[in-house]
């Protein structure tokens, strides 16, 4: 039940710090001065659009954001729009609905996302046990590249692979999500062509992600590795891996926290190494809108970006509480 | 008949600059049935000491020469690398404060499991556990433990646990490494019996038991060895050496340990004028002349043996045997 | 300074770095005989006796937006890296020391704004501003980059505060503003450096994404802005290097410098660190 109490506390947490998120994406952008609309329309459609059009679009932008009424209105009518899933209409590919294009690029980064942070984790964070358990040579090697990749923005590392493995070695594609005269399609043919495509993006993200975590790792683990158990483990010659898997367990857990609190980097991170790789994600896609002028596919992309970030906190906050039996404990009552 | 004979130790911390003599030649033997306790001031090479013992040195130790032949094996421990796998099986280390001894992540039946499976052979896991809850149960604690993790134990059971895991692969020798050094009086005592206890029911053969601790080892202990500066200067039973200790540095060290005051215990290792010895220097005399009233010309130009008289053996040029009556023990 | 000495030889070779680039930044600028912003050749001419590090999709001098860029880049950071370290040492100074109700409400802001990427909402901030100058730029990033400062600062006053002199310094009746100018900051001021060279490094990286999504300062260029460039030129999938190498590999420096530079500090200043080696 204790468990219950804690969940539903981090929960109304998120809450609150949604409801920011909402007013900011809100508010933020009506700063500017005088009818957003106006201010929009003219931008999006400055150049050569017939006065028909120009005021087809308006009205329909008077009408979504419901500018007839009071700012706090607008908000309601935003937020139950949010809710409903419909995030408008797009200025620079009207009248094409935002929540399409959404759904459409959105795949492409979850599979670019999700086993890069996976694996990542995973592997900085065992080269960073190891790195602080066999200390000398290998450990300084470890520290440096890593302080290296994780000091190197994500975009930089991405620039230089691709020049370096794609355009000076032709080994990979330039970009893009799938080659030229393609389509999106279930097909083995596809798949292999999509994943080849896939495979730099994927693999910049990675070892960006494995330098930030070996760091935080090995510094964890250098304190772990003078913690008591560690001298009793060895005191029984119980196998280097056995005693690495003690370290890596023990030091997981601050490194969890730390993962929870490194997400919005990561997530803002990986979206501008898409743009490098005009990888058909969300990041390319709230690229060609920041350059379009396509505000409310800029607004709906900056949504889902905090909704998710907000979203893997809170799985974070919970697998926390899952892995670690002191927390757990503490929970339940006992002790 | 002995369990262990530790021979000529010597050993070295190396900095980038210096070397540090921890153990300058230091000769021990602890008998079947018994419980040695060492004694000295902090950097008198006791806790280097265990560390060799245990086959388990610190990184940066360098064990120059030394034998120790335990239960017929005879172990080179200037070569320790080689004899890893007796650790845990012929001798094993009973650390100091039980809580950070155990892993907190791990239940105690998964550790356990870990400590076996580090040993010779192949065992399952229900076979580990059985040995695991046989052992427990010898050290009245019950089947449930196995499934616990370390903080959902309290402080007493955590000790048993840390011993019956030291224990697990039936130790020829333990060596507890100032294991009183973080406890209340009353888990003192607790420790005391189950110290006694683990020799007494023959869980192992023969405790090391290192301390500063000087009145907790006159109660304990059955011989007494005094570490000074690396060496052994001092060594005899228990009793002897508390009422009649021979060595000035046993005598300074001994001396106040009948006046049961508050804050003597401190105060009495401290109570030693001089400062410890200097390990970078190697002096040529006994290592303890420059704080002893009584040292002579000879103290300082050569270095005293460890001389038997009976049970009992002392490291002073004034406590030559043939100038003394022989002790009448 | 004795701790200074056991530092490694690398720490000294970053911060010579480092260095070396803010005096680029500096005399660069004055230095060019041209703007960056001047059509001086062909476009993407390679690295030459013309143009030393080549020219990019316009014709404009690559080396002559480097120096440029660095300076709007450094100028940037120190800006907002200062506001963040300010606003952060502020907000957690206060939450630390006067505990209770304001504690719980400016870490309880701190943790949303912590939880909510920044880069968000620069971005939301930055498509609202049809102008921005370096200034304004430099001021937004210095807005929301303060929350991890706050934090960390709260933690070591809320220990600080626990001391002794403070205590006299409070029952003595001495005013809050004072007790905390001089019984509790100057015990901070290593941490605070090393905040701001963390807030400094933060800044630039900021500043540099948000010009590669296009939103960088107006009117002048930034290594950001001349990396947004190149990529939307192409210059990557093209092969030519030098436009978008020279960038890529001055931010890098830049922030590897200051990361190399910052851990030292820290394991010179950092108590826990250091009390280690003394006991070991």
């Amino acid at each position: 039940m204790a468990f219950l109490r804690h969940l539903l506390r981090k929960l109304g947490w998120y809450a609150a710090a949604f409801a920011a998120a909402l007013g900011l994406n809100f508010f933020l952008p009506r700063m500017l001065p005088g009818n957003p609309v106006d201010t929009l329309v003219a931008a999006s459609l400055g150049r050569g659009a017939s006065s028909e059009s120009k005021q087809r679009v308006y009205e329909t932008y008077i009408h979504e954001f419901g500018l007839d009424q009071g700012l706090w209105e607008q908000f309601a009518t935003y937020v139950g729009n949010v809710m409903r899933g419909d995030f408008g209409t797009s200025f620079s590919r009207y009248p094409a609905d935002v929540s399409t294009m959404v759904a459409d690029t959105l795949p492409w980064t979850i599979l670019l996302q999700v086993p890069a942070v996976a694996l990542g984790w995973i592997i900085g964070n065992l080269i960073g046990a190891v790195a602080a358990y066999r200390r000398g040579g290998f450990d300084r090697g470890v520290y440096l590249t890593s302080l290296f990749l994780s000091a190197a923005p994500y975009y930089c590392l991405a620039v230089l692979l691709l020049y370096g493995l794609a355009v000076a070695l032709p080994l990979f594609p330039t970009g893009g999500g799938w080659s030229f005269g393609m389509r999106p399609e279930w097909s083995a043919a596809f798949a292999a062509d999509a994943l080849s495509h896939w495979f730099l993006p994927f693999l910049s993200l990675l070892l960006v992600f494995i330098g930030g975590q070996a760091i935080g790792m090995r510094s964890m683990a250098v304190y772990e590795i003078d913690a008591d158990y560690v001298g009793f483990a060895r005191s029984f010659d119980l196998p280097d891996r056995k005693i690495v898997a003690y370290i890596f367990r023990n030091g997981m857990l601050p490194q969890i926290t730390g993962l929870a609190l490194a997400i919005g980097t990561l997530v803002a991170g990986a979206l501008l190494t898409e743009i490098v790789f005009s990888y058909p994600g969300i990041g390319t896609l709230l690229y060609d809108a920041i350059l379009n002028k396509d505000y409310p596919v800029i607004q709906a992309v900056t949504l889902l970006v905090l909704i998710a970030v907000l979203a893997a906190n809170f799985f974070v906050d919970v697998l926390y509480g899952l892995i670690d039996p002191r927390i757990r404990a503490a929970e339940k009552g006992e002790r | 008949m002995t369990l262990a004979t530790i021979r000529d130790l010597r050993a070295h911390y190396a900095t980038a600059e210096r070397r540090y003599h921890a153990l300058d030649g230091a000769e021990l033997a602890v008998e079947p049935g018994r419980i040695l306790g060492i004694v000295g001031e902090s950097g008198c090479g006791k806790s280097t000491l265990a560390s060799v013992l245990s086959l388990n040195p610190k990184p940066a130790l360098r064990v120059d020469s030394g034998t120790m032949s335990i239960a017929g094996t005879e172990i080179d421990l200037a070569d320790i690398e080689s004899h890893r796998s007796l650790r845990g099986g012929t001798v094993a280390l009973l650390p100091q404060g039980a809580l950070g001894a155990l892993n907190p992540t791990r239940r105690i039946g998964a550790a356990a499991h870990d400590i076996l499976a580090a040993g010779p052979g192949r065992i399952k896991r229900s076979a580990s556990a059985a040995r695991t809850a046989a052992r427990l149960e010898e050290l009245d604690l019950p089947p449930r433990v196995l499934d616990a993790y370390p903080h959902q134990l309290s402080g007493g059971m955590r000790q048993r646990v840390v011993a019956a895991l030291a224990t697990l692969r039936d130790p020829r020798l333990l060596v507890a490494d100032e294991p009183s050094s973080a406890l209340d009086v009353s888990s003192q005592r607790l420790l005391m019996n189950l110290l006694r206890r683990l020799v007494d029911e023959e869980l192992v053969e023969g405790i090391v038991l290192i301390t500063h601790d000087v009145a907790l080892l006159s109660e304990l202990a059955d011989r007494i060895a005094v570490m000074y500066a690396g060496r052994v200067v001092e060594q005899a039973p228990a009793r002897t050496l508390v009422e009649r200790p021979r060595h000035p540095y046993s005598k300074a060290l001994f001396a106040s340990v009948l006046v049961p005051e508050p804050g003597t215990r401190e105060r009495r290792l401290d109570g030693i004028p001089g400062s410890p010895p200097d390990l970078r220097a190697r002096e040529p005399g006994c290592a303890f002349a420059p704080r002893c009233a009584e040292a002579t010309e000879q103290c300082r130009a050569r270095r005293p043996a460890l001389i038997e008289t009976g049970p009992a053996a002392a490291a002073c040029w004034l406590r030559d045997p043939a100038k003394e009556p022989a002790d009448a023990r | 300074m004795n701790a200074l000495r056991s530092l490694p030889a690398r720490t000294f070779i970053a911060a010579a770095v480092f260095v070396a680039i803010v005096a680029t930044g500096l005399i660069g600028p004055i230095a060019a005989s041209a703007g960056p912003e001047e059509l001086l050749g062909t476009a993407f001419t390679a690295p030459g006796a013309d143009f030393l590090l080549g020219t990019d999709h316009l014709g404009r001098s690559v080396g002559v937006q480097l120096v440029h860029g660095v300076r709007t880049s450094l100028y940037i950071g120190l800006l907002a890296g200062g506001i963040g370290t300010l606003i952060g040492v502020a907000v957690g100074t206060l939450a630390g020391y006067l505990g209770r109700l304001a504690d719980e409400v400016l870490m309880g802001l701190t943790n949303i704004m912590i939880t909510i990427p920044s880069i968000i909402v620069l971005l939301l901030l930055s498509i609202s501003l049809d102008t921005r100058s370096v200034t304004v730029l430099g001021l937004c990033i210095g807005a929301v980059s303060w929350p991890w400062t706050a934090r960390a600062v709260r933690a070591q006053i809320a220990s600080l505060r626990e001391r002794e002199h403070v205590d006299i310094a409070r029952l003595s009746g001495e005013r809050t503003w004072r007790i905390i100018g001089v019984e509790l900051l100057p015990y901070m001021l290593s941490y605070i450096v090393m905040a701001f060279v963390i807030q400094l490094y933060g800044a630039i990286l900021a500043e540099a994404a948000l010009s590669l999504l296009g939103l960088g300062p107006t009117g002048t260029t930034s290594l950001g802005v001349m990396l947004h460039w190149a990529i939307a030129w192409e210059s990557i999938r093209g092969g030519q290097w030098w436009v978008f190498g020279a960038p890529t590999v001055l931010i890098t420096a830049i922030t590897f410098s200051l990361l190399l530079v910052q851990s030292s500090l820290d394991s010179v200043f950092n108590p826990r660190l250091r009390g280690r080696k003394e006991t070991a």
